[in-house]
């Protein structure tokens, strides 16, 4: 395995575990099937479901270099809602799905604003790799599955209780803000970074103050300055994938000095 | 304008009618009790708990658990307004599936005791609180006060008002977080107690004057830095930087009789009869229990004998204003304001 594939095997293994916290009411596209708690007898699905978009997003790709005048670009959203790789690759591996979401609008961008038919397929090329590595995660995915290493997809939402756990679940729903803007939910995702602040962040800024009172200002700046304003200004994806992916470093930082700080209580009775 | 005490505060604010009406003529608080002296909770007990200080909450309940394994505890964890409506829901639908409810903050308590859903508290509980915060139907566990954190090397006490009106109109260099909801709580506050015109002239005038930052921990920062002299901020931010960086430039000063030096509680309500949820209710309020918050969260404990953080003005000397709490969840015209005013 190569340190990339090992990389996103973490990766999924993280997400996915994690992801059950939060996916019931977090679905932006429909309920989610039974399918992604048992994904590796759906991975032959999965696979023909990838061909067919691949072949779909083509002939819109097609369509457009031959100057059809019917085309609209909003089916290419339409297919990818319409398969259940969606919610595969949604419940396992959100950057990705993010990736997917952000390739679907570089084509049809490309397509209405008239760009030139070499610059579509790049777009398009893009896309198309998203889809098969995608496809990737959601096969390492169905193996710790089958092991029984991730938590089934869970439709009700747990709260985390430790301080660890609650980092966890905002880096989460960090990448879920990536992927709610690259489907172009600005307003979704602005609201899901000022609910995480909330409802998440500040239950744990308290602990952090007295350990690091500067990196605990830096990320109130990220949640309340710095990534809302990426959204508003509509930065495009990667801009807010970066933003995002500092909050992330800072983030684990604050949970090192989390743990640390558990470790050092004492107890209540 | 006459400095009244704290108890005097909290009294008025229950002759408003809006509050659970507390003991005016409160009874004398008694000593702490520590955990030794509480009966072992066995049964089944359903608790919906409103968000709090990350894990310190979850640490008691673990605690609790441990020390009573008989007891089956099953928590429902959320915000506490959602929870709170969950419950009168539920009242109103004749179900009932909590038996105590733990919130963060009073008006989400205010909510379930205005449905009639909370159950009354024993006084022998009730007078373990400090004066003021004796309530016949709900237990505050903890508070928390709104300050004006100053660094010490560019201003000394004398220069900053007792009045938070005043400070629209002063020359000092102010720090304030509009965008931060205990903020917008305390401008609530100002604008139920001083009137919408009043509170809009104070965000103009201080908006002259001040630096904006995202939270209240960035206005500590900044005060602590010299960036500015003063800063709004709720009460633990600067204790628990001071925790970290003992000889952090910054102290607390405190307002008087206005939203400044407000006072907002943590509480835990009994939404079942019997002994077994008042007396889950007793361990909130044991020494211990209260101990580590203030040692963990530094909360403000609200039993007898048990200290507070350290740093924070005794609650004694404090006047905060007299109001009733739960209407700081009337959020909506202050939100209207302060944009009006451009300040958000």
């Amino acid at each position: 395995m190569t340190t990339t594939l090992k990389k996103m095997g973490a990766l999924v293994f993280a997400s996915a575990v994690s992801f059950s916290l939060l996916s019931g009411n977090a679905m932006a596209n429909g309920a989610i099937g039974d399918h992604v708690n048992n994904l590796h007898a759906h991975i032959g699905e999965y696979t023909e479901e990838v061909h067919w978009l691949e072949s779909k997003f083509g002939s819109v790709v097609d369509a457009y270099e031959a100057k059809d005048k019917n085309l609209k670009t909003d089916v290419l959203m339409e297919y990818w809602e319409e398969v259940d790789f969606h919610s595969a690759i949604e419940t396992q591996y959100v950057p990705i799905y993010a990736t997917i979401w952000q390739g679907i609008y570089g084509v049809k961008m490309a397509i209405d604003n008239g760009k030139p038919v070499a610059d579509v397929r790049v777009e398009q090329e893009k896309l198309n790799h998203a889809l098969w590595q995608a496809l990737g995660a959601v096969k390492l995915a169905s193996q710790y599955q089958k092991k029984g290493l991730i938590d089934q997809v869970k439709t009700t939402e747990v709260e985390p209780t430790t301080g660890p756990e609650v980092i966890d679940d905002i880096k989460t729903r960090l990448d879920r803000v990536v992927a709610k803007y690259a489907e172009q939910l600005h307003e979704v995702a602005t609201t899901l970074v000022h609910d995480t602040y909330l409802q998440r962040f500040e239950g744990v800024e308290g602990d952090l103050i007295a350990k690091d009172a500067a990196l605990v200002e830096d990320l109130e700046k990220d949640f309340n300055v710095t990534l809302p304003q990426a959204i508003s200004q509509d930065k495009g994806v990667d801009a807010v994938r970066h933003v995002v992916e500092a909050m992330q470093v800072k983030l684990d930082k604050a949970r090192k000095l989390l743990v640390e700080a558990e470790k050092g209580r004492k107890d209540v009775f | 304008m006459q400095r009244r005490t704290f108890l005097q505060g909290l009294a008025a604010a229950t002759a408003l009618g809006s509050l659970p009406l507390g003991v005016a003529n409160a009874l004398s608080p008694m000593a702490s009790v520590s955990v030794e002296s509480l009966p072992k909770l066995e049964g089944d007990l359903t608790l919906y708990l409103g968000r709090g200080e990350g894990g310190l909450y979850e640490n008691v309940l673990q605690a609790i658990e441990k020390r009573n394994p008989k007891l089956n505890l099953k928590i429902r964890r959320g915000g506490s307004a959602a929870l709170a409506n969950t419950i009168v829901a539920e009242k109103k639908a004749g179900v009932k599936r909590a038996d105590l409810f733990w919130a963060v903050d009073t008006g989400s308590i205010g909510m379930v005791t205005d449905a009639g859903a909370a159950k009354p508290l024993p006084s022998d509980l009730t007078t373990q609180l400090k004066e003021g915060f004796q309530y016949p139907s709900w237990s505050p566990v903890t508070g928390r006060v709104r300050t004006l954190p100053y660094n010490t090397q560019r201003v000394s006490p004398e220069q900053i008002p007792d009045s938070v009106m005043a400070l629209a109109d002063s020359d000092l260099k102010l720090g304030w977080a509009p965008a931060y909801s205990s903020f917008q709580s305390f401008v609530t506050a100002m604008r139920l107690l001083e009137g919408e015109k009043a509170t809009r002239a104070w965000l103009k005038g201080v908006n002259r004057n001040a630096k904006k930052y995202a939270g209240e921990l960035g206005v500590v920062m900044g005060v602590e830095r010299g960036e500015v002299d003063v800063g709004f901020a709720n009460h633990y931010y600067t204790l628990r930087l001071k925790s970290g960086k003992p000889d952090a430039n910054v102290a607390l000063a405190y307002t008087k009789n206005d939203a400044g030096c407000l006072v907002n509680a943590s509480g835990i309500v009994a939404l079942s009869d019997g002994d077994l949820p008042v007396n889950f209710i007793r361990y909130l309020l044991t020494h211990e229990v209260q101990s580590y918050l203030a040692r963990e969260a530094y909360e403000i404990p609200l039993v007898q004998d048990v200290a507070q953080p350290e740093g924070l003005a005794s609650l004694s000397t404090l006047t905060p204003p007299a109001m009733d709490l739960r209407n700081l969840a009337d959020l909506r015209p202050t939100l209207n304001l302060m944009r009006d005013v451009g300040v958000l």
